[in-house]
């Protein structure tokens, strides 16, 4: 080839689709082009051409229109258009005009087909919807992290690090310990024939046997555990730990189909990992005091950081320090507790926000408030003001500061019994004014940490019926739910924005995870649907069929897909020693990261769009 | 006008040097018509091109390399490109040669000018020629052409410089001759910048000029070539 085309040759190499293409394909490439200069309002893809072609851009601009002339998007240096060779593919279809001096290569239909034929991975490009590239494209970002290690991947059945131990309720406490010792091994699965009846722990052994004076010649089913979390044998051995952390726990008995398999115990989870937030946790539990407990907390964006690397997705990083997060609200409630004494009547500590939506990133603001049981008496408060002011000041030592919209237990507003909360509910839901709405995203995701009485399940269940049964209300969160709108996609260094502005950074947040946070709640409010994490919400709105099955699998994998890019940017950060933000410069993504996260933009923008349509959001903004 | 009537005269001169030429490269070069002056613009072939030279009298410095890319109308075909290296009498000149970075080893490779000329002249056939200050090309082609074939290159001539001369001067606008070197120009019209410096990447940035400095005075209904020579 002529020496003097290989500026042409590299330009292609760096743009997709090209740059899927081998070496020698490459090579040749530019001599099948032709080139143009278009002049700033020239209309665009031209229609004077006697060969119709694809369009690459060298250099300048093209504003994009739908048909109404409004913009919906921006080619520069590098885009293609390939309308003129797809004329019955909408999707493929652009129009608009050059907003700059352009300089295009052309490349004829005939050769990109023959390109297309030859070349799976360039077909790829043009062959498969958003959606399935966007699928594809959270799949090479799972894989292909540093150091994928085995919690990601590997399922809890191939983690047993023993067959099962076992024995029926009616043996003796004495026999089961004996089984135990021979067995080598922790804890015993209790099988009433095959049902699973219970476990028994060394530590049932000590507390509730010897330290009880319990006698080793009872039925062990006296001392088991009968209320049992269980975890199937496809789980991923990540999402076993951060059950466990979750739940406090270190066996679990795992099932297969309906049959018990074995017990997952922590250690085996840290054979294959040193996991982390499982002692994160654990130190949290021992912790004596605040300032403990702030230490430990600062290891929290180290937990991110790590988790990152070892390829964890957004959804499993928000679990993780969301579990570490409920620990220390937790340890905190008790320390409070031993210093102020018992609580005069029962109490829920609520958590709001991205706490209560398991979608923590490293240290978030607090949201919270106190759920009282309505036999509370005046001089009761003076109790929950001192509780909720010891664990708002200990959360804001352990990095988790003060809600700057007061949001917060220790506000007396947010700190009352279940009627009120009740009256509350009723008014957001039958008024919804601005301050309600900007309320919503606290107070409709709302998650009980610390509720020994179960008062919160009553509450759950009133707003719940409330917010499914009022057209109106859920019309106005719908609207609500529109006010962030994903950017058109990138221009250059800029991200574009609906009515043509540019920015130079983006706000991933905002832009990004925010809409797709404000959408899930919309379908789960409407089908009266208690889960509070996005994903969860999507995923039991679609089958409840709040929404259709592939707008829900969609909005999954964009959420995926913007949730793990932010993960990463704030991990990077905090790996420089810098804070975590949200705010990503378009130059810091690779081409192939922009045309994904347009992807993703434009499918919430499909959703969107369809909400505000069903609900006619427009009325109410 | 002037151009029209220069332009038709050019063709009138062709046929009576053809007459003239004994069969060879340049008569088959010169048997076929040049594009009429009268002809859309938008309707013509042409042919961009530069050369790389030793220096920069026709008379004495030699041709090292040529660059050329064919344009139907406003499109330029790249599957034309083409860019031949010639292989020169005696030594380099060393102020040259870090210019165009053509060391002997490297004109060394190349092929004669007797055989490189025939091949552009078949190219530039029934086209008109595009360079930028087109002077140069046209003193050491012509002085190409007498030495092998003997007789001068005839050729309709789109001169981007003396294009984008006329352009500042019609906007009364200061400027310097910087100003009208082939990148400065580029930049000024949203062109690429190439970035080795050799004979094709220079006649296809010509070429690109062309079409910019074209699209900047059509106003959409075409012009005649006439006005562009």
């Amino acid at each position: 080839m002529d020496v003097e085309l290989i500026e042409i040759r590299d330009f292609l190499a760096s743009h997709a689709p090209f740059e899927f293409l081998p070496e020698e394909t490459l090579d040749v490439l530019p001599k099948k082009l032709a080139v143009r200069y278009l002049r700033r309002g020239t209309a665009f893809p031209p229609r004077d051409d006697e060969q119709p072609s694809l369009y690459l851009l060298r250099r300048g601009a093209v504003d994009l229109r739908d048909a109404e002339g409004n913009l919906v998007g921006k080619l520069a240096e590098g885009d293609i258009c390939p309308s003129v060779c797809h004329p019955d593919d909408p999707r493929m279809q652009m129009a608009g005009q050059t907003s700059e001096d352009t300089l295009a290569y052309l490349l004829p239909c005939a050769e990109l087909q023959r390109l297309r034929e030859r070349h799976p991975e360039f077909a790829e490009h043009f062959d498969d919807s958003v959606s399935k590239r966007l699928r594809k494209a959270l799949e090479s970002i799972k894989q292909d992290s540093e150091g994928t290690t085995a919690l990601m991947t590997v399922q809890v059945r191939d983690l047993l690090a023993r067959d099962l131990v076992s024995a029926a309720p009616d043996t003796s406490i004495q026999e089961a310990a004996g089984i135990m010792s021979r067995a080598g091994c922790s804890s015993l699965v209790i099988l009433d024939g095959e049902r699973l009846a219970g476990i028994v722990t060394d530590r049932d052994l000590r507390n509730r046997c010897l330290a009880a004076g319990v006698s080793p010649t009872e039925p062990v089913s006296r001392i088991m555990t009968e209320k049992l979390e269980t975890i199937g044998a496809g789980t991923l051995g990540f999402q076993a730990l951060i059950t466990m952390t979750r739940l406090n726990v270190h066996h679990l008995p795992v099932l297969d189909g309906g049959n018990v398999m074995g017990m997952l115990s922590t250690s085996d989870l840290v054979r294959v990992q040193s996991a982390n937030s499982i002692y994160l946790v654990g130190d949290v539990r021992r912790a004596e005091n605040t300032e403990t407990l702030a230490a430990i907390s600062g290891k929290v964006s180290e937990l991110q950081v790590q988790l990152v690397a070892s390829g964890a997705t957004a959804d499993q990083i928000g679990q993780a320090v969301s579990a570490v997060t409920d620990a220390i609200t937790l340890r905190l409630l008790q320390l409070a507790e031993a210093e102020l004494g018992p609580p005069p009547v029962p109490y829920c500590w609520m958590a709001g926000g991205s706490q209560a939506r398991r979608e923590q990133s490293s240290h978030s603001d607090q949201d919270n408030a106190l759920l009282i049981a309505d036999h509370m008496k005046p001089e009761d408060d003076a109790y929950f003001a001192a509780l909720a002011r010891k664990v708002n000041d200990g959360l804001h030592a352990c990095g988790y500061i003060y809600c700057p919209g007061d949001v917060m237990a220790s506000n007396p507003k947010w700190r009352q019994p279940l009627r009120i909360w009740t009256k509350y509910f009723n008014t957001w839901t039958k008024k919804p004014e601005p301050m309600a709405l900007m309320l919503s995203s606290v107070f409709f995701d709302l998650r009980a940490i610390h509720d020994p009485e179960g008062l919160f399940d009553e509450l759950q269940e009133r707003v719940l019926k409330l917010s499914k049964a009022d057209r109106i209300f859920i019309a106005y969160m719908a609207a609500n739910a529109l006010k962030h709108r994903p950017p058109l996609g990138f221009f250059r260094k800029f991200v574009l924005i609906h009515g043509g502005d540019h920015d130079q950074t983006f706000d991933i947040k905002h832009r990004g995870v925010v809409p797709i946070v404000d959408l899930a709640r919309v379908y789960a409010l409407s089908a009266g649907l208690s889960q509070t994490n996005t994903l969860e919400r999507l995923k039991a709105a679609a089958a409840e069929g709040a929404l259709s099955k592939d707008g829900g699998a969609n909005l999954v994998d964009a959420a995926e897909f913007i949730g793990t890019l932010r993960m990463r940017h704030q991990a990077q950060q905090l790996k420089r020693g810098q804070k975590a933000d949200n705010f990503l410069s378009p130059d810091d993504l690779s081409p192939l990261e922009r045309g994904h996260l347009k992807d993703a933009f434009s499918l919430i923008n499909t959703m969107q769009e369809s909400l505000g349509q069903r609900y006619q959001a427009g009325r109410f903004t | 006008m002037a151009d029209l009537a220069s332009g038709l005269l050019l063709d009138w001169r062709r046929r009576w040097r053809l007459r003239k030429q004994p069969p060879g490269p340049l008569c088959d070069y010169l048997s076929r018509p040049f594009p009429s002056p009268r002809t859309d613009y938008r309707e013509v072939e042409y042919v961009a091109v530069d050369l790389e030279t030793t220096g920069l009298n026709a008379r004495r410095d030699q041709i090292l390399s040529i660059g050329w890319v064919v344009l139907s109308g406003t499109r330029i075909d790249l599957s034309t490109a083409s860019h031949r290296l010639v292989r020169v009498q005696g030594d380099i000149p060393a102020e040259s040669a870090v210019i165009h970075q053509i060391t002997d080893d490297v004109a060394a490779t190349g092929t004669d000018l007797a055989a490189a000329l025939p091949e552009f002249l078949c190219a530039l056939s029934g086209r008109v020629m595009i360079a930028h200050h087109a002077h140069v090309e046209r003193c050491f082609l012509g002085a190409a052409c007498k030495q092998l074939f003997g007789g001068g290159l005839l050729v309709p001539t789109v001169d981007t410089q003396a294009i984008a001369r006329r352009i500042l001067e019609r906007r009364q606008v200061a400027f310097k001759a910087s100003d009208l070197r082939l990148h400065a120009l580029g930049e000024r019209y949203n062109l690429p910048r190439y970035g080795a410096h050799n004979a094709l990447s220079d006649a296809l940035a010509a070429a690109e000029l062309f079409l910019a400095e074209a699209a900047y005075r059509d106003n959409g209904r075409g012009m005649p070539l006439g006005d562009f020579l």
